[in-house]
């Protein structure tokens, strides 16, 4: 009965070392940080210059005030900061390495290999992304002039909590697709260009693309709902289906990953 | 001439065998390059509702950003990836040891990718614009041609731009900063996510003289219409004509220099 707990532990111990690991790594090249700050800065510059050429046109976009909307492209930069950090050069690099057969290097070890392949490399400055998105949306915040509730607040911890869920979800089923389709190194681009979806409401699109983002692609689940839980448009009832839709996917994913090892047949096959 | 037409048929022939290797790779890039118009155009449409911004209606939004996704397949560059990684992990040198520039190989490769990808963009537009009457552009041959023109030279600048870019990697380890900060800027000075016309006045007059419009807001509002008079045609053209010695001067200049000291660096 007690080995459960005793593989969580393990499995936590094996997380606990990888983070230190990649921190004294990263702690070398601390250049890297300097540029990884500037283009953050850059970035959030681009998008909210992008966000005055549209409000320079119109007083709301798909209902939301211009500050809601720069509180959710506070999330979607803070959300970009753990997919950069963590996704990218963890998981994001499994396309490749099912070509190259390279997996068989991960697969042999005595740990749960897609702990290790979403774990393994983390790139840490990455995490300022996080830092400064959260930081653009508390101040959007302030200026939208409404003081979350203790109820908005975990809701909306919830509901971002969701998005990682759902993000790291779509990682692992694009990755899975590789088992299938080998010559598809580039495959994370597919998920860059529907994320990008994500930098305004869903409902400033129109209807066919609208159900797209909700139904097909959870693109409105990832910025548009914890963004409208922060200032209020969402309340608890939307959080739990959030959570519920995350714990959905992270099952749905898990079979599909255990699916796409079957079909694997290692360097040689 | 005669041995150079065969060479860059050898070439893109070559290119355009290795690309059939890739379909699903390719056909993912050219996802890609649909999902940031057609955000742009979702967004617009909202905003122009039943009606216009800027002069602009819901159907100029669509044959604007339908023009953005052809001239933006047409006139692609990727090379400056792929060079700054030549010159770091040293595969320039296989590359160098060939009895005709790395450049050549990179123009032909280009030619045959956008051969494909800008056939198949082509292809997609006047499906759509068969059953979306929005997506339909006026009859004009001529205005077609002068388009075709002007996207020829677009994509020589990019290429140049994008060379030149890549080739700094002799000097540096930041290109694709450098790159993404040009495509930063691209994304209002161009028209990527917008006409010209919708960006203050100062900045439209700052971006005239930059090499940013001519890349692709230019064949693309040619293509619209929004391009109509002789004294807008001349000032692109040579807008375009100046832009692309410019930047191929510039790779001269950066290739040469750049050359000399990455023997130093080997030898």
């Amino acid at each position: 009965m007690s080995e459960a707990p005793q593989r969580v532990a393990g499995l936590a111990r094996v997380l606990r070392a990888l983070l230190r690991l990649n921190a004294v790594e990263e702690l070398q090249y601390r250049a890297n940080f300097v540029a990884s700050v500037i283009g953050t800065v850059f970035s959030m510059a681009t998008a909210l210059l992008t966000l005055g050429l549209f409000f320079r046109h119109t007083t709301r976009l798909g209902g939301w005030d211009y500050w809601e909307v720069v509180v959710l492209l506070g999330i979607f930069n803070a959300l970009t900061g753990v997919i950069e950090a963590v996704l990218r050069p963890g998981i994001g690099g499994l396309a490749s390495e099912v070509r190259s057969g390279k997996l068989d290097l991960v697969l042999t070890r005595p740990v749960d290999a897609q702990l290790f392949v979403s774990f393994r490399t983390l790139d840490i400055w990455r995490f300022s992304d996080v830092v400064f998105g959260l930081a653009l949306a508390g101040y959007a915040l302030v200026r939208v002039g409404r003081v979350p509730s203790l109820v908005d607040l975990v809701a909306f911890a919830v509901t971002f909590g969701a998005a990682v869920a759902l993000v790291y979800a779509m990682w692992v089923a694009l990755m899975c697709l590789a088992f299938w389709f080998v010559a598809v190194e580039n495959i994370s681009v597919l998920f860059d260009a529907f994320y990008e979806a994500g930098r305004y409401p869903v409902s400033a699109y129109p209807g066919a693309l609208r159900f797209i983002f909700v139904y097909l692609l959870p693109i409105a689940w990832v910025t548009t709902v914890p963004a409208g839980a922060l200032t209020g448009r969402f309340g608890p009832v939307t959080a739990l289906v959030a959570s519920g839709l995350a714990l959905g996917a992270l099952v749905l994913t898990r079979a599909l990953w255990r699916a796409a090892l079957r079909r694997y047949t290692s360097a040689g096959g | 001439m005669r041995v150079w037409w065969r060479r860059y048929a050898a070439l893109v022939r070559s290119a355009w065998l290795v690309d059939l290797q890739y379909p699903a790779a390719i056909a993912i890039w050219m996802v890609w390059n649909v999902t940031e118009p057609a955000i742009a155009l979702g967004i617009w449409w909202s905003i122009a509702g039943s009606g216009t911004v800027q002069g602009y209606a819901r159907d100029d939004f669509v044959r604007y950003f339908f023009a953005v996704t052809l001239i933006n397949q047409l006139t692609l560059a990727w090379d400056a990836w792929y060079i700054d990684r030549w010159v770091r992990e040293g595969e320039l040198n296989f590359r160098l040891t060939r009895p005709i520039s790395p450049v050549h190989e990179a123009v032909s490769d280009n030619i045959a990718y956008k051969l494909r990808t800008g056939g198949a963009a082509l292809v997609l537009w006047i499906a759509v614009a068969c059953f979306w009457p929005a997506a339909r552009l006026a009859w004009d041959p001529g205005r077609w041609a002068l388009a075709a023109l002007a996207a020829v030279l677009a994509a020589g600048i990019r290429f140049f731009n994008g060379y030149a870019t890549g080739l700094l990697a002799f000097w540096t380890t930041r290109v694709s900063a450098l790159m993404e900060l040009q495509f930063g800027i691209s994304l209002f000075l161009s028209g990527r996510i917008a006409p010209l016309s919708f960006l203050p006045p100062a900045v439209v007059s700052v971006a005239g003289v930059l090499w940013f419009p001519y890349m692709l807001a230019f064949p693309v509002e040619i293509l619209t219409g929004a391009v109509h008079t002789t004294a807008d045609y001349w000032h692109g053209f040579a807008g375009q004509v100046a832009w692309l010695v410019a930047w191929w001067l510039l790779y001269v200049l950066v290739w040469h220099r750049g050359l000399k000291r990455y023997g130093a660096v080997g030898g």
